[in-house]
């Protein structure tokens, strides 16, 4: 286990990520530049696009501190870099850790736990993560010119009627995965051969430390909290998990 | 056409081109990176137990991916849709960034001020959650011993459980009607069914479908 650690934590591993994750900012910022050029020679103020640039840092620095936490969770089973780079890049905590234990299982493991997991798991685990994720980016590739020349012609369209179901199916969908893995937890629970408490017992502390963030956002209007709730309720639980730990 | 209708075409087009071009590279590095990990320890992903994961990953994040892309790139507009797909976190961050980046610009919906600002707005938000992911990266690196003791092992094993428990109690709560058929019949395939408990990977595509007709059905009579 501590060989695998160490593997995954390599020096060389924090390089390779380093260098693609140069890559991609530096991207960002010929993005940037070109949109602030244009921005001028079309007459906006120059005023108007700087604020953007401090309303956007400004805007973004409480959710990175929590994608950052995403980075913790997640590195103790698949190393920092990689974790690094995934939460980085393209995907979200949600996804990075469905695809990671649904990866696992089918490379035979059962789930995503620290005992069962080697490199060459690993290495298969990061390709299904990161290959499964690059829908969005087909779709942009291949269909973005064409679907936003079609939405400009068409934008009264676009506003008409109420919403169609799309809206609703992630949502659905999501409830779905959910509903599967809580159901296991709960079968994983009753006593007999192979029965293990703790995942539900997690689970139901997760639940209940979310649904005080939910309050608090709701109720009593602290809305900068929804940006933590989601990491803040799996660290509340993962600290729960040590606790259980040693009592059973 | 005008002098601005003209620069505006050209414009459009040099940031579709760029894009794609660094999209594609994007995909081509990062679809790399675990080859390059394998590498250096001389081993290889297993093709078997990709092919497994990918296609039950797909079922299901294909057609999120396409909602999420049909929905979004028009708020996104050109340069933020090549930059907000690649550097992820959209629906949590990129796009609530760029809306009120355009709120306090004042810029109109669909014009070309607005997809400026969009696209700066989510350049400058990506460059920051790099920049603080960076920061802490190099913070955690010390604390690596602390993280890999024994004692927080329950902690780490159980971090898909505490996933689900919060993201499970977000969604049920904001949809209940849909959740309890999938969440009792899921249950019970688990509690009689013991073989099915770790095999979530598979249980998960007949309870998302189910979830989806479900809500189908709902959204039909008008009761969600």
């Amino acid at each position: 286990m501590d060989n695998y650690l160490s593997q995954v934590n390599a020096a060389s591993f924090y390089l390779i990520v380093a260098v693609v994750l140069a890559f991609i900012t530096i991207m960002c910022f010929v993005f940037l530049v070109k949109c602030y050029k244009a921005g001028i020679k079309i007459g906006m103020d120059p005023a108007v696009l700087k604020k953007t640039i401090t309303s956007s840092a400004t805007f973004t620095l409480l959710p990175s501190i929590s994608i950052l936490l995403g980075v913790i969770a997640l590195s103790g089973t698949l190393g920092v870099p990689l974790s690094w780079l995934r939460l980085s890049v393209i995907g979200s905590l949600q996804y990075e850790l469905n695809v990671a234990e649904i990866a696992a299982q089918s490379v035979g493991l059962t789930g995503l736990r620290l005992e069962e997991l080697n490199v060459e798991l690993f290495v298969t685990i990061a390709l299904v993560m990161t290959v499964g994720i690059l829908g969005g980016l087909f779709f942009t590739l291949f269909f973005l010119k064409k679907y936003l020349k079609k939405i400009r012609q068409n934008p009264k369209k676009e506003k008409s009627g109420k919403p169609g179901f799309g809206a609703h199916a992630t949502t659905a969908m999501f409830v779905g995965l959910c509903g599967a893995y809580i159901g296991s937890y709960i079968g994983k629970a009753v006593p007999r051969e192979g029965s293990d408490i703790m995942p539900l017992l997690v689970a139901i502390v997760a639940a209940i430390a979310m649904a005080v963030f939910e309050i608090l956002i709701q109720k009593k209007g602290k809305a900068a909290l929804e940006n933590f709730s989601l990491a803040a309720s799996m660290l509340i639980a993962m600290a729960a998990a040590v606790g259980f730990g040693m009592i059973l | 056409m005008t002098e601005r209708e003209k620069y505006l075409e050209q414009f459009n087009n040099s940031l579709h081109r760029l894009g794609r071009v660094t999209m594609l590279l994007s995909m081509i590095i990062l679809t790399l990176v675990p080859f390059v990990f394998g590498a250096i320890y001389g081993v290889f992903p297993d093709g078997k137990g990709f092919l497994a994961g990918y296609i039950k990953v797909a079922m299901i994040y294909l057609p999120v991916s396409l909602v999420e892309f049909l929905v979004y790139a028009p708020m996104l507009g050109v340069g933020g849709s090549y930059l907000s797909f690649i550097t992820g976190n959209v629906t949590n961050m990129k796009i609530p960034c760029a809306m009120n980046a355009q709120d306090i610009a004042g810029t109109e919906p669909g014009s070309a001020e607005s997809e400026i600002i969009s696209t700066i707005s989510v350049a400058t938000s990506a460059i920051v959650t790099m920049l603080v992911i960076v920061a802490g990266v190099v913070l955690l690196v010390p604390l690596q011993p602390v993280l890999q003791n024994e004692m927080l092992l329950p902690a780490f094993n159980n971090v898909v459980p505490a996933l689900f428990g919060a993201l499970g109690l977000k969604y049920f709560a904001k949809s209940p009607k849909i959740a309890v058929i999938p969440l009792v019949l899921m249950s019970a395939l688990c509690i009689f069914v013991p073989s099915m408990i770790n095999q979530t990977s598979v249980l998960i595509i007949p309870s998302g479908a189910l979830a989806l007709a479900i809500g189908f059905i709902l959204f039909k009579k008008d009761m969600l």
